[in-house]
């Protein structure tokens, strides 16, 4: 099944009159690390999540391969800035995810928990983790059921450079097994680190959109430029 | 002779007197009954109101939060009308019977869990509506979830419900007729007994009153506490 090329054609998204994304076009074949940068409010979580179809446009303006948003849903999970998880154990949130995913295995779970290194806090609610481990069980529970695409929504804002790293070299290896990223980033160290290729949104807009070595070598206009440099 | 009062209230409760007993009983299983009965329908109801946002569902809700309010007598008043011989429902039979009692109570009852389900699940459903919406999910099984993730509050909702019709008397009143032996409840038979001067029986149902509002309260304390 091939999820790639992503095109995305004349894609406008506006709330109460506000227009968040205009006239997005956009087509990529990377298979790496693709990250969505840009300011604040300038339409990169609401990209991410017209991506994952949690917010719905028309069928036509996302298409992956030759398949919708729709139909790829089922293969793709997220991640969220502040991760959502339901008020159980550890371990129960995997198992309850394996079960919506159909995966009758338990030991599958076991195998999510020994590769992502939680098995000392697995059975504590996660009421009682610290914000690292929220994000490494809410990644745990991304990648059961072998998803072809994850979005990550800032996935370490909030992370001490410890936690950063651990989450990085997660989110490489998957990368490395062939499942495409798509991840929101302020960090531009982070950005050279892991990213591939990267689309930068400023006002709902695509300013630039090219692989990471070319962001950081062009000669951008100041908005860019003072991104990078503060970055 | 507030002591002499008290005192033959509990040798009352501590000797297990039968009528007591047979009283706390009846409205043990009236208030029981209506509450299962509203529960089982209120609470999927209620949830899933939250999935289904269109004008009859503003509707809904905000009838279910006038009748929230609803005067017991008045609600007795309308079940009256209806099942007495000359009502349209006359043809049951149920007057004067615990089934036109748990009927008022389960009515009376279910527009507040209705509306109480309404706003814990609504509260859940925003905190996990991304997730269950990333996961690909049916409105069932979102249902679901979100149903289990609410459970202690919703426990909290049903004792709520219990509680309201563990302390009505103005409906059971109408509609049971406080008959003795049959239909006589904690709390028709307080207004009773208190009216003929007997108030050692009314003071020991009060006092046994309490205790039920007493025990629920610790219970939805620590509800609320574990979720």
């Amino acid at each position: 099944m091939n999820i790639l090329p992503l095109k995305i054609t004349n894609l406008n998204y506006s709330v109460d009159q506000n227009c968040i994304l205009k006239n997005l076009n956009l087509v990529t074949q990377e298979e790496k690390i693709t990250i969505i940068a840009g300011n604040n409010g300038s339409g990169k979580s609401t990209l991410l999540k017209i991506l994952h179809g949690l917010i719905k446009t028309s069928d036509n303006n996302v298409m992956w391969g030759k398949y919708s948003t729709n139909f790829i849903k089922k293969y793709q999970s997220m991640v969220f800035q502040n991760p959502i998880l339901l008020n159980r154990s550890i371990y129960e949130n995997l198992i309850y995810v394996a079960k919506k995913r159909n995966i009758k295995e338990i030991r599958y779970v076991d195998k999510i928990i020994d590769k992502l290194n939680i098995k000392d806090i697995s059975n504590t609610n996660t009421k009682y983790i610290s914000g690292g481990e929220r994000q490494k069980v809410a990644i745990a529970m991304s990648i059961i059921g072998h998803p072809k695409i994850i979005f990550l929504d800032e996935p370490t804002s909030q992370l001490d450079p410890v936690y950063k790293n651990e989450i990085e070299s997660i989110i490489s290896d998957l990368s490395r097994n062939g499942v495409k990223i798509f991840m929101t980033s302020h960090d531009i160290s982070q950005i050279k680190r892991i990213g591939k290729e990267i689309i930068f949104l400023n006002e709902g807009e695509i300013i630039f959109h090219n692989t990471v070595s070319q962001f950081l070598s062009t000669n951008h206009i100041d908005l860019i430029k003072n991104y990078i440099n503060y970055g | 002779m507030l002591i002499n009062i008290l005192e033959t209230a509990f040798n009352l409760i501590v000797t297990l007197n039968s009528d007591l007993f047979e009283i706390i009983n009846l409205s043990l299983k009236v208030t029981l009954s209506a509450l299962i009965i509203s529960v089982i329908f209120s609470i999927p109801f209620g949830a899933f109101l939250v999935f289904y946002k269109n004008k009859t569902q503003g509707l809904i809700v905000l009838i279910s939060n006038t009748l929230m309010g609803m005067p017991p007598v008045v609600l007795g008043l309308l079940i009256y009308t209806l099942v007495s011989k000359k009502g349209i429902f006359g043809f049951l039979d149920i007057l004067y019977t615990p089934t036109a009692m748990i009927l008022a109570q389960t009515l009376l009852i279910t527009p507040i869990v209705i509306s109480l389900t309404y706003e814990e699940i609504y509260k859940k459903n925003k905190e996990y509506a991304l997730l269950l919406s990333s996961l690909n999910l049916t409105k069932f099984s979102k249902l679901k979830t979100l149903i289990y993730e609410s459970r202690y509050a919703l426990i909290t909702v049903a004792l709520t419900g219990f509680g309201r019709a563990s302390a009505e008397v103005g409906a059971v009143m109408i509609v049971g007729g406080n008959i003795n032996h049959f239909t006589r409840v904690m709390t028709t038979a307080i207004a009773f007994e208190t009216s003929k001067g007997s108030i050692e029986l009314a003071v020991a149902l009060g006092l046994i009153l309490l205790l039920i509002s007493f025990i629920i309260t610790i219970l939805i304390k620590s509800l609320r506490k574990i979720s």
